[in-house]
């Protein structure tokens, strides 16, 4: 399948069958999915014609989870089990979660670490990450159902302000729920990809995303098809919720101040409160009245209520033009998404501030799972891509811990991903053998003030005296916004292993567990699915070795030639006859031993300019230009 | 051992010069990145999803070296074998020293709050100043091949540069970013 993503000048069109994926908006209110459908992408709706799926879900004993309205409905009579916003949750610390279950619905497992905290239910444990996957395996089935056939791949979206181990949770709960992640994008650049594909804009587009629980700025620039993110900047606990909670905070002090709430009185409170607001929306004033009081409510009054909250969002403006270096005259659009920015307050604040009106020709809620769903479209190889590109940045520098607690930054907020950056480092200690590096995520100068990514701990340094090893760590953050990092000792060239411990949630032995948990749990339909699975990805590659080597046979001599026919014939004889194991390790192997084949195909497409930039080379440019900027 | 990477310059189809087309080298930029990034690779093999992300972060790599001034310079001093991470006692003069000293003073001595942001301007403007006239010192040093020159102008450059960070971080801190 690898080979069939190179276009062909000239050559036949390969007749490709349609390949199903889909982009998947994990909301924290809501989630949806979409996919193309004839000509336009379109929402998938569930069979009552639902298209959007609230993101709560209800444990049971003894019987699969309840996902979307039904269990919404019931978040208000068991709270304790029912799961709302889980997106919230993602890559926090048990406090941090106490923190902000103020009425303590939640009851945390105490015997997990602090910083991979999971909830206790009637069914068991569970993570944020399994309860992310719950509502992504609803939207597959929906998916599937709709469209007739198995999902090949899909694109999620995240807030472009999650941090690595956000973005790393939601990628391990699209796992968990047997999606393969063609990629994580960004929700304000999947917005303008909605909103850039169909007007063919040229300039500067701010994106403005007030989601339920999230808050992204992004400031893109659109030149022929290429979508550049400038800069992007937000706030992860920033959301139309907060909203719902300061009117009905408000309320309360105003109707029943000598009043303490339950958590149920304050659940059926935080509900009045979004109907009030909601109503305020469609230009209404409302009455609130509760028994012995009453108080008419209209826009003016709820903006200088909200006003702290509309500064917030405003004053993250103001910095990501900053950081992009441009003034709000240079801004050509803007684009409003989330359900949120239906608040007449939001709109008005936004238009004031950027001094024209916002668009909002396509439903806030909806234009995110939209972008994704045309961006999965164009990664699965189904649309032509053109000239059509995302340039996505990191939202938050990295950096490492150096003496006095200090943070070094290695890769700045706003640099274009992906990236790779080197770093020496050295013992300080004759014959130190190991060293740990601790990655943290933030702007501040201090550890305790970022968050905390990882510990990497480097083993197997070659025994030397103080300060002559030259250990070269690099940093590479992929196209999904995702940190790794490996190291390599100089003098020997020998590599150090690394271990890496994640500061949040759980490490990647844990998360395998869950996986093949999941996996026994319906083991039958798991290997023969996974059995279906392995022979189309085989089938995939054959199709697409042999179509490359009827275009490209010069770039193959006859070793490499006798070697890809054994490896083919190897792997068409275990897809009648073997298990998935065996066909995954016969793809693993052709794929070795095309490679080869492939990376002078790939050579020759990717044109004249990078032709022979070895990566050894690649490798080590992070490293040259290092030198050149200190 | 020695590695060779290709020369950025050449790398964009552009003159080698410190002087460089910002629009220009965007455009050869975006050319190039369409062919390389990850995206284009999606559905590929776990090789070839490697490769294109080792070469898409080299593009992007190369892409700041040039875009950035102070990248720029360094990396074009490289190129006639000028570390410029080894600087030499002399190359920093007294002058400058003592004009940093009088700058950072001024900086420390503004109050804490918004009430400095106007002195905050203003000092930036002159240390923007400051920092673009030697930088068009620094182009004609370097087409006229005095590199020894321009790597002290380099250093100078390296000093502005950092206290314009700095300048724009006490900016950043009380506009409450």
């Amino acid at each position: 399948m690898a080979l069939l993503k190179i276009s062909e000048p000239g050559g036949k069109p390969a007749a490709p069958a349609h390949r199903l994926a889909v982009g998947i908006d994990l909301g924290t209110t809501n989630s949806l999915v979409a996919a193309r459908c004839g000509r336009g992408v379109e929402i998938l709706p569930d069979s009552a014609g639902k298209h959007l799926l609230p993101s709560v879900v209800q444990y049971f004993k003894g019987k699969p989870p309840l996902v979307g309205a039904e269990a919404k409905l019931a978040s208000l009579g068991n709270p304790a089990n029912t799961i709302v916003s889980v997106k919230r949750l993602l890559g926090k610390s048990a406090a941090e979660i106490r923190a902000s279950d103020r009425f303590g619905k939640y009851q945390l497992d105490a015997s997990r670490d602090e910083n991979a905290p999971a909830i206790l239910t009637v069914a068991g444990t569970k993570d944020p990450v399994e309860v992310s996957a719950d509502i992504l395996r609803v939207l597959v089935k929906r998916a599937e159902e709709c469209m007739r056939g198995e999902l090949e791949g899909a694109v999620i979206t995240v807030p472009a302000y999650f941090n690595d181990a956000q973005r790393q949770q939601t990628r391990d709960a699209a796992r968990l729920a047997g999606l393969n992640v063609l990629r994580l994008l960004n929700e304000p650049t999947a917005a303008a990809v909605a909103y850039g594909l169909e007007s063919k804009d040229q300039g500067n587009v701010i994106v403005f995303d007030l989601g339920g629980g999230t808050f992204d700025v992004s400031l893109l620039s659109l030149q022929k098809g290429v979508f550049e993110v400038l800069a992007t900047g937000g706030d992860t606990s920033l959301g139309g919720d907060d909203f719902d909670y300061l009117l009905a905070d408000w309320i309360a002090s105003q109707a029943m101040p000598e009043k303490t709430l339950d958590a149920r009185s304050h659940g059926e409170l935080l509900h009045y409160a979004n109907e009030v607001i909601h109503r305020l929306s469609e230009g209404e004033a409302v009455t609130l009245d509760s028994g012995n009081w009453t108080v008419s409510l209209d826009t003016p009054q709820f903006a200088e209520l909200a006003k702290d909250l509309i500064a917030r969002t405003i004053n993250i403006c103001r910095r990501v033009l900053r950081d992009a270096a441009l003034p709000v005259a240079a801004i050509d659009n803007i684009i409003l998404v989330g359900g949120a920015t239906r608040m007449p307050v939001i709109r008005d604040a936004v238009a004031d501030f950027f001094g024209k009106p916002p668009l909002t020709d396509i439903d806030p809620d909806r234009v995110v799972a939209i972008g994704a769903g045309i961006q999965a479209d164009v990664l699965i190889g189904n649309k032509s891509a053109d000239n059509f590109l995302l340039l996505d940045v990191n939202p938050l520098s990295l950096g490492i811990e150096t003496m006095g607690e200090l943070v070094e930054k290695i890769i700045p907020r706003n640099t274009t991903i992906p990236v790779s950056r080197a770093q020496e480092f050295t013992t300080f200690k004759d014959g130190q053998s190991a060293m740990i590096l601790h990655v943290v995520q933030g702007e501040r100068e201090l550890v305790s003030d970022c968050r905390s990514l990882a510990r990497f701990e480097l083993r197997g340094i070659p025994p030397m005296v103080a300060g002559a090893a030259k250990i070269r760590v690099t940093f590479q953050v992929d196209a999904d916004g995702l940190l790794s990092v490996n190291a390599e000792e100089l003098s020997t060239g020998k590599s150090s292993e690394i271990q890496v411990k994640p500061s949040f949630g759980l490490d990647a032995g844990s998360i395998e567990q869950m996986l093949k948990a999941s996996h026994e749990h319906a083991h039958n339909d798991m290997e023969l699915r996974a059995l279906k699975e392995a022979q189309l990805e085989a089938t995939q590659l054959i199709d697409a070795i042999e179509a490359a080597k009827q275009v490209d046979s010069d770039l193959l001599d006859a070793a490499d030639s006798a070697r890809i026919a054994t490896a083919m014939d190897e792997l068409k004889l275990a897809m009648e006859k073997s298990g998935s194991n065996r066909i995954h390790e016969l793809v693993e192997k052709l794929n070795r031993v095309s490679s080869d084949f492939a990376a002078r195909r790939m050579d020759l497409r990717i044109g004249e300019a990078l032709r022979g930039v070895s990566i050894d080379n690649v490798r080590h440019a992070g490293e040259a230009t290092e030198q050149s900027t200190e | 051992m020695q590695q060779i990477t290709k020369n950025f310059f050449r790398l964009f189809a552009i003159t080698e010069s410190f002087e460089v087309d910002l629009e220009l080298l965007a455009e050869k930029y975006r050319e190039l990145q369409v062919e390389t990034h990850p995206d284009r690779f999606a559905a590929g093999s776990e090789q070839e999803k490697l490769h294109a992300v080792q070469l898409s972060s080299y593009l992007n790599e190369a892409y700041d070296t040039l875009r950035l001034p102070l990248k720029r310079a360094a990396y074009l001093l490289s190129l006639h074998d000028l570390d410029v991470k080894q600087v030499n006692q002399g190359e920093l003069g007294m002058d400058l020293l003592m004009e940093q000293m009088q700058l950072r003073e001024a900086l420390e001595e503004l109050p804490e709050d918004e009430s400095a942001l106007t002195e905050l301007a203003s000092l930036k403007w002159d240390v923007q100043e400051k920092l673009e006239r030697r930088q068009q010192n620094f182009a004609s040093y370097l087409d006229n091949g005095e590199f020894v020159a321009a790597k002290k102008l380099f250093h100078e450059m390296q000093f502005l540069n950092k206290l314009l960070k700095e300048i724009e971080s006490g900016e950043e801190q009380r506009l409450g970013y």
